[in-house]
């Protein structure tokens, strides 16, 4: 299995008026910003790098990555460390 | 009657399990959640499994726990980010039923005698709940079903991680009956010696004795115990949410340094006393009967009480009978570690009062009232605004404001 790695991350994210909480672009450290193109799944979940919340899993640029909202922010399970 | 079904669930070692969630790569070395060692409230709270592989035992010092293992990591607790994980944890339980009791931070009962119609047999939930709580939250427990809420504490204890063990009426005598008596509740340290002088050793030994002897012997408990160990307990799971009346209001503190002299712990419940009666009076309460309790350095606990005529909240009040006790049943031979004064014997602050023709009623609504002042005065500016001139004399034992920093106590069963 491919190692992964925590990481904190910026989120831009939709509000609407349902309630609904949907990322929208996730920014990395060096100010890359990557849309995400679908929320796949939403549910509450432990992640395997530490910690748990609710988890987002995402189509970002291509490829599928798991988004967490832990507490009151957010993190990335991540490929680069 | 139903027969009741009645889950206990356990979050294994609590506090080091929700730091090893939080930080996987704590799993792979030996680390303890412990106090800090300056502020010398240096014990292990929990320890993980490698930890315990060392021998390493909750509620020792710092020290004992470094000599057995060097290399142990050392946490200190975050209790904020405790009680919002185990409060994630209750709110899977709570989507099974209303009756979810909290006894302390990671244990509960779970009352589904109410829910089995809907989502099935007791160890069928208890699955579910294991691992949802494993996969929403990354923790584990363990459970134990049994038709009272005794047994079901007991079963979660028989298995970790992860234990799911069901106690029913069928196989009790095999289960309980040859665990060590005092894993029963209310069998204490004292009550064990006694029990082992009379040749109980096993909660079997227990249950098969006759009830009036038990009672005899060890009086309304032992009648109590011996329903436990016969799995007749009836009390209720309580709903969720339900708040038991205050009992009583405490406070204790474990000093940075040794306690050396009468003066010394004068100093410090001067500060516990105001902050005991500050609470009371923020809830309306007062209590007649003050009771001080003191541990030195070997870590033995003992407290004594006195009954007054007049239900207070006045520090000046409680602090007298403190100090008259601390006189009477301490002569500090062994300095103290840790010190700790409540007031029970609670009632409403607005009930009646019988008047005392010896004291003056007028005087001490005033002195109530100039504490009430002060208080206002701490909640304006801070609480080391107004203080005893005595606290300045050992800033180093009396600086800490006991309101604000609470500490989070066990619970009683009852």
């Amino acid at each position: 299995m491919m190692k992964l790695y925590k990481r904190y991350v910026d989120v831009l994210t939709l509000h609407d008026r349902y309630g609904n909480l949907i990322p929208k672009v996730m920014i990395w450290d060096n100010g890359m910003e990557y849309p995400i193109d679908r929320v796949l799944e939403i549910r509450k979940s432990a992640s395997q790098v530490g910690g748990c919340g609710i988890l987002y899993r995402c189509r970002i640029a291509g490829v599928e990555r798991n988004l967490f909202l832990e507490r009151t922010r957010w993190f990335i399970e991540s490929a680069k460390p | 009657m139903q027969e009741r079904v009645i889950l206990h669930s356990d979050i294994n070692h609590c506090y080091a399990q929700i730091e090893e969630m939080r930080h996987p790569e704590l799993r792979k070395i030996p680390m303890a959640v412990g106090g800090h060692e300056e502020a010398r409230h240096g014990i292990i709270l929990a320890k993980n499994d490698m930890a315990k592989a060392y021998h390493i035992k909750t509620g020792e010092s710092l020290r004992e726990a470094y000599a057995k293992c060097p290399q142990l990591k050392i946490i200190h607790p975050d209790y904020e980010a405790y009680m919002y994980y185990t409060e994630q944890v209750k709110d899977i339980y709570r989507a099974y039923t209303d009756k979810v009791e909290s006894f302390g931070l990671d244990e509960a009962w779970i009352d589904l005698t109410q829910s089995i119609s809907l989502f099935g047999s007791g160890k069928a939930i208890a699955q579910e709940i294991q691992k949802r709580v494993w996969q929403e939250i990354g923790l584990s427990v363990s459970i134990g079903v049994s038709y009272n809420k005794i047994f079901a504490k007991l079963g979660s204890d028989m298995q970790k991680p992860m234990g799911l063990v069901e106690i029913r009426k069928d196989n009790y005598q095999t289960l309980v009956w040859p665990l060590p008596v005092e894993d029963l509740f209310y069998v204490g340290r004292a009550t064990k010696k006694k029990l082992r002088y009379y040749g109980i050793d096993t909660i079997g030994d227990l249950a098969n004795l006759s009830k009036g002897w038990m009672k005899d012997h060890f009086g309304k408990m032992g009648e109590l115990i011996w329903w436990f160990a016969n799995g007749e307990d009836i009390s209720e799971v309580a709903l969720s949410g339900a708040k038991e009346p205050v009992k009583s209001v405490g406070n204790a503190i474990t000093a940075p340094r040794d306690i050396n002299t009468f003066e010394e712990a004068k100093i410090i419940y001067y500060v516990l006393v105001e902050s005991v009666a500050s609470r009371m009076r923020d809830s309306g309460l007062r209590g007649n009967v003050i009771s001080i309790s003191l541990r030195n350095k070997e870590l033995s606990w003992f407290s004594r009480q006195r009954k007054i005529m007049q239900a207070t909240n006045i520090a000046q009040e409680i602090m007298l009978v403190v100090l008259q006790l601390l006189k009477e049943n301490y002569t500090f031979e062994q300095p103290l570690r840790t010190i700790g004064v409540s007031v029970s014997g609670i009632e409403d602050d607005q009930a009646l009062t019988q008047l005392n023709l010896f004291t003056s009623e007028e005087e001490r609504q005033r002195q109530k009232q100039l504490e009430i002042s002060i208080d206002q005065i701490r909640n304006r500016f801070g609480f080391a605004k107004v203080r005893r001139c005595v606290t300045l004399l050992t800033p180093d034992l009396s600086e800490f404001n006991p309101k604000e920093e609470h500490v989070i106590h066990p619970v009683s069963f009852f």
